[in-house]
C-alpha cells in the first residue's frame, strides 16, 4: 500500500512562515499578489451580485456560490499552466472566472443569454471554456470524477505533460463514481499514466449533511489510501498555504504522471444554493465562527503585515472589482435571449 | 446579501495547522482535527488472521457436516460442467476452489434467521443454507422446479425467499448495497438477524461497493461484506484491477474493520466471520472480510483460460486444494477415517445421481407461465 510522502518539516515550516516566504520560493512578485488579491474579490463580489440576481428572478434554474472557498481554487489554478485542465461540479463560477473566462459572459451565462459563456445553453452549473482550459461545470454529484481521470489518461496516452485539476466536493467522495474513478487513476498512475490532482473541497456539508453524518471516516484525504493515492491536506482558508501547497504538488503530478490528492479544509459562508432560505443543519454561531476565517480577510491582513498594500490600495481594487461585476451584471441585463434557431445546435459533436 | 468581508479579529493569523502554541483563529469544531498534520500515511489497515490450529473447539460432528458440503458442493460443481460439456445445459459458472471459505463463512452464521446474498460463486454456501443438490440441478437444466425463479434466472444466481437467501442479479457487485438494505432492515426492525453478502476481488471496483460500504458504515449495519478473492476477474489479473494489494485495506476508509484471511483454511475463515457476525450482533457494525481463494475452474463455461493464466499456475494451486486440504486436518485430529469417508462420498454419488437424474425428468416451465415470478405475487 501507498505510503504518503508528506512536504517535509522544513518545507512545511515555509509554508506557514506566511506570504514573504512563500512569494519570494514561488518567484511571485508584489503585483502578483495583489492580482491574487484582486481575483478572490473579484468573485467574491461576482457571487454576491449572482445571489442578488438570482433573487430578483433574472437567473433561472439553480445557482451555487463559491464565497467562503475563495483561497482553494485561487491557490490551485495559480499553479495551472497553458494546456492543463480543470474540471469541477456545479459550483463552478469562480474557476471559471479564474481560468479567464470574460465575466460579463460569465454572468450572461448565469442569465441564460444568448452572449453567455456556453451561449445561454448551460446555465451556472454547466460552465465550460475549453480555450481557458475548463472542462466544466456538472450537475450529476460525482459524475465529473471518471471524466477527468479519463482525460488525465488521455493527456498521458497522446504525450503531452498537462496535469488535470479534479475538483470534488466531500459529498461526492461518497460516490460511487468517485470510487470507480480513483480506482482507476491510482492503476493507471502507476505507469505515469494518470497525471490528476485530486483537489477535495471539504467545506464540511454537502447540502445539509455533514461530513460526520455522510461518512464513519471522516478523515477524508485518507480515503485515497484505498487507491494507493499519495494525499494531504491544506488549509483552505488561507491563500498562502494553499499557493505553497498547490506549486508543489502540481509538479510532482507534472513529473511523475501519477495521481495526487490535497483536501482542501473551507467553508462555505453562504448557503448551499441560492434559492435555500433556512440551515436547520448548522448554527449561526458556527458561522460566525467561520467568517472570522475569511479567506479574503486573512489575505488582506497577510497583504498587509507584509506591505504589499495599503487600506488605499485594497480599497481601490475592491472599488475595481465592483465596476467589472456591475459592467458584467449590466450586460447580461441587456443581451438577448438565445434564438429560437439556436436550439438544435451544440447537441451533437459536427461530423467531419 | 451581499457576503461581506471579514478580517479575522484576533491579532494572529495563522494557517490551519496550527503548532499548538499560538491560539487558532478558527473553531475548534473543524475536523478533521487539523493540527493533525501527520495525517496520510497509507498503512497496511487490514488485519491478517492467523491460520487455524486443530478443530479449533469445534465438535466432530460439525467438522464432519462442514466437509459433507464442501464435497457435495464440489461433486454437484463438477456435474453441472459434465452436463454442460455434454450439451445439455447451456451455461455454467460455479465455485471450485472457494468452498472451504464459503462453508467456513456459512457456519459462522445463523443459518436459521440469517440472511445471505451470494453471488454466482456460492454454490457451497448455498447448499450450507439449504438448497439442495436437486435445487441446484434444476437451475442449471433451465426446469420449472428452479427454486430461485422457476428457470428464469441464469443458473447460479442463486435464491429463495424461505431460505432467506436473496437471489442475485447479473450485473457485478448489485447484492453489496442489497445487503446494506436487508441489514438496515434488520437494524430498524430489531431481528437481531445479520447479513452476509458475497463478491469478487472484480466486484470490490464497482461503485456499488463503495456506497454500500459507506453507508453501513455511518449506520454500524450488521452486515459482512465477504470478498472471495481468487485474483481473477475473468481474464484480468488483480494487479490490472487494483494498485493495492489486499481488498480488505479499503475497510479502512469506511471506518470499520478489514480482515484477510486465507480462504483455503476452513477453520481460520470460520473464525473470523465469527468474530464478525458477534460484532455486527453486538451492534458495532460492519466488517469487510477478504478471503484469499483460486479459482480451478475457467471464469464460465463461455471462457478459455488458458489465454489469461498457465496450466502450471492452476496445477500449483490445485495442490493447495481445500477439499484436500481440510479431509486432512479432520483425519489428523481424529473426525473422519476411511470408513466414515467412504460413507459420506458414496451418500454424496447417490444424492448427486439423483438430482441429476430428477432434474432431467422434470418438466421446463410451461409457457403459459412466462409472466410469473417478475413481481412479488399474493
Ligand atoms: C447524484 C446526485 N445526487 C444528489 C444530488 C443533489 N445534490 C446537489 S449538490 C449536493 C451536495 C454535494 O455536496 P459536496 O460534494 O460536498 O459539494 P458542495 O455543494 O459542498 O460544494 C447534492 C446531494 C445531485 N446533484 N447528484
Ligand atoms: C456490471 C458488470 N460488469 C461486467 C460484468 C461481466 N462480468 C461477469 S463476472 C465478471 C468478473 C467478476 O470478477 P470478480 O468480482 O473477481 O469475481 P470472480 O468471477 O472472480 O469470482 C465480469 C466482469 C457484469 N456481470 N456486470
Ligand atoms: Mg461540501
Ligand atoms: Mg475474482
Amino acid at each position: 500500500m501507498a505510503t504518503t510522502q508528506r512536504a517535509g518539516k522544513k518545507q512545511r515550516q515555509t509554508e506557514q512562515d506566511g506570504l514573504t516566504a512563500v512569494a519570494e520560493a514561488l518567484g511571485f512578485d508584489e503585483e502578483t499578489l495583489r492580482g491574487l488579491y484582486r481575483k478572490m474579490v473579484l468573485i467574491r463580489l461576482f457571487e454576491d451580485a449572482a445571489q442578488r440576481t438570482f433573487r430578483q428572478g433574472k437567473i433561472g434554474g439553480y445557482l451555487h456560490v463559491y464565497s467562503g472557498q475563495e483561497a482553494v481554487a485561487t491557490g490551485f489554478l495559480a499553479a495551472f499552466q497553458e494546456g492543463d485542465r480543470a474540471i469541477t461540479a456545479y459550483r463552478d463560477h469562480a474557476h471559471a472566472l479564474l481560468l479567464g473566462s470574460d465575466p460579463k459572459a460569465v454572468m450572461a451565462e448565469l442569465f441564460g443569454r444568448g452572449t453567455g459563456l456556453v451561449k445561454g445553453k448551460g446555465g451556472s452549473m454547466h460552465l465550460f471554456d475549453v480555450a481557458n482550459g475548463l472542462w466544466g461545470g456538472y450537475g450529476i454529484v460525482g459524475g465529473h470524477i471518471p471524466l477527468g481521470v479519463g482525460m488525465a489518461y488521455a493527456e498521458r496516452y497522446w504525450g503531452s505533460d498537462a496535469v488535470v485539476q479534479l475538483y470534488l466536493g466531500d459529498g461526492a467522495i461518497h460516490n460511487a463514481a468517485y470510487h470507480e474513478a480513483a480506482n482507476l487513476a491510482g492503476l493507471w498512475g502507476r505507469d505515469g499514466l494518470n497525471p490528476t490532482l485530486f483537489i477535495l473541497e471539504n467545506n464540511q456539508y454537502g447540502m445539509g449533511t455533514s461530513v460526520e453524518r455522510a461518512t464513519a471516516m471522516t478523515d477524508l484525504a485518507a480515503k485515497f489510501d484505498s487507491y494507493a493515492i499519495e494525499h494531504e491536506k491544506v488549509d483552505g482558508m488561507d491563500l498562502v498555504a494553499v499557493l505553497a501547497c498547490a506549486q508543489r504538488v502540481t509538479e510532482r503530478v507534472r513529473e511523475t504522471g501519477k495521481p495526487y490528492a490535497v483536501e482542501a479544509l473551507t467553508y462555505r459562508l453562504v448557503a448551499h444554493g441560492a434559492g435555500d432560505f433556512f440551515e436547520k443543519y448548522r448554527t449561526k454561531e458556527e458561522v460566525r465562527t467561520w467568517r472570522e476565517r475569511d479567506p479574503i480577510g486573512l489575505f488582506e491582513q497577510k497583504l498587509l503585515a507584509a506591505g504589499v498594500a495599503d487600506e488605499q490600495g485594497l480599497g481601490a481594487i475592491r472599488d475595481e472589482a465592483k465596476q467589472i461585476v456591475d459592467e458584467a451584471v449590466r450586460f447580461a441585463d441587456e443581451s438577448p435571449e438565445p434564438p429560437l434557431e439556436e436550439l438544435h445546435t451544440d447537441v451533437y459533436a459536427d461530423a467531419e | 446579501m451581499a457576503t461581506e468581508i471579514k478580517r479575522p479579529s484576533t491579532g494572529a493569523i495563522q494557517g490551519a495547522f496550527h503548532d499548538g502554541t499560538t491560539p487558532r483563529t478558527g473553531p475548534d469544531s473543524i475536523h478533521p482535527p487539523l493540527d493533525h498534520v501527520d495525517v496520510g500515511a497509507g498503512t497496511i489497515s487490514a488485519t491478517v488472521a492467523p491460520p487455524s490450529v486443530g478443530d479449533e473447539g469445534l465438535p466432530h460432528e460439525t467438522l464432519r457436516e462442514m466437509y459433507r458440503l464442501v464435497a457435495l458442493a464440489r461433486a454437484v460443481d463438477e456435474r453441472m460442467w459434465q452436463v454442460n460439456r455434454a450439451g445439455r445445459a447451456p451455461f455454467a459458472v460455479s465455485g471450485q476452489g472457494h468452498e472451504a471459505a464459503q462453508i467456513g463463512a456459512a457456519f459462522a452464521l445463523d443459518r436459521s434467521k440469517d440472511i445471505v446474498l451470494p453471488y454466482y460463486r456460492d454454490l457451497a454456501l448455498s447448499l450450507a443454507f439449504g438448497l439442495t443438490a436437486s435445487d441446484l440441478m434444476m437451475s442449471v437444466l433451465a426446469k420449472a422446479g428452479d427454486p430461485a425463479s422457476g428457470a428464469r434466472q441464469m443458473p447460479a444466481h442463486y435464491g429463495s425467499a424461505r431460505l432467506r437467501i436473496v437471489t442475485a442479479s447479473s450485473p457485478v457487485s448489485t447484492q453489496l448495497p442489497h445487503a446494506t438494505g436487508t441489514a438496515y432492515a434488520a437494524k430498524l426492525r430489531g431481528t437481531g438477524q445479520v447479513s452476509l453478502a458475497c463478491f469478487g476481488e472484480g466486484g470490490s471496483s464497482k461503485g456499488d461497493f463503495h456506497e454500500a460500504c459507506n453507508f453501513a458504515g455511518i449506520h454500524k449495519l450488521p452486515v459482512i461484506f465477504f470478498c472471495e478473492n481468487n485474483r481473477y476477474a475473468i481474464s484480468v489479473p488483480q494487479n490490472l484491477q487494483m494498485a493495492i494489494d489486499n481488498v480488505a485495506d479499503r475497510a479502512a476508509g469506511y471506518g470499520f474493520p478489514g480482515v484477510v484471511v486465507d480462504g483455503t483454511d476452513l477453520l481460520a475463515v470460520h473464525q473470523v466471520v465469527k468474530a464478525a457476525a458477534d460484532r455486527a450482533r453486538r451492534g458495532e457494525g460492519p466488517t469487510l472480510v477478504e478471503a484469499k481463494v483460486y479459482r480451478f475452474t475457467p471464469h464460465t463455461s463461455d471462457d478459455d483460460d488458458r489465454t489469461y493464466r498457465s496450466p502450471e499456475e492452476v496445477k500449483a494451486w490445485r495442490a493447495r486444494d481445500p477439499l484436500a486440504l481440510f479431509e486432512a486436518r479432520l483425519r489428523e485430529v481424529g473426525a473422519l477415517d476411511d470408513e466414515t469417508l467412504t460413507e459420506i462420498k458414496g451418500r454424496i454419488k447417490s444424492e448427486v445421481n439423483e438430482a441429476t437424474e430428477a432434474a432431467e425428468q422434470a418438466p421446463f416451465p410451461d409457457p403459459t407461465t412466462f409472466d410469473r415470478h417478475v413481481y412479488a405475487e399474493r
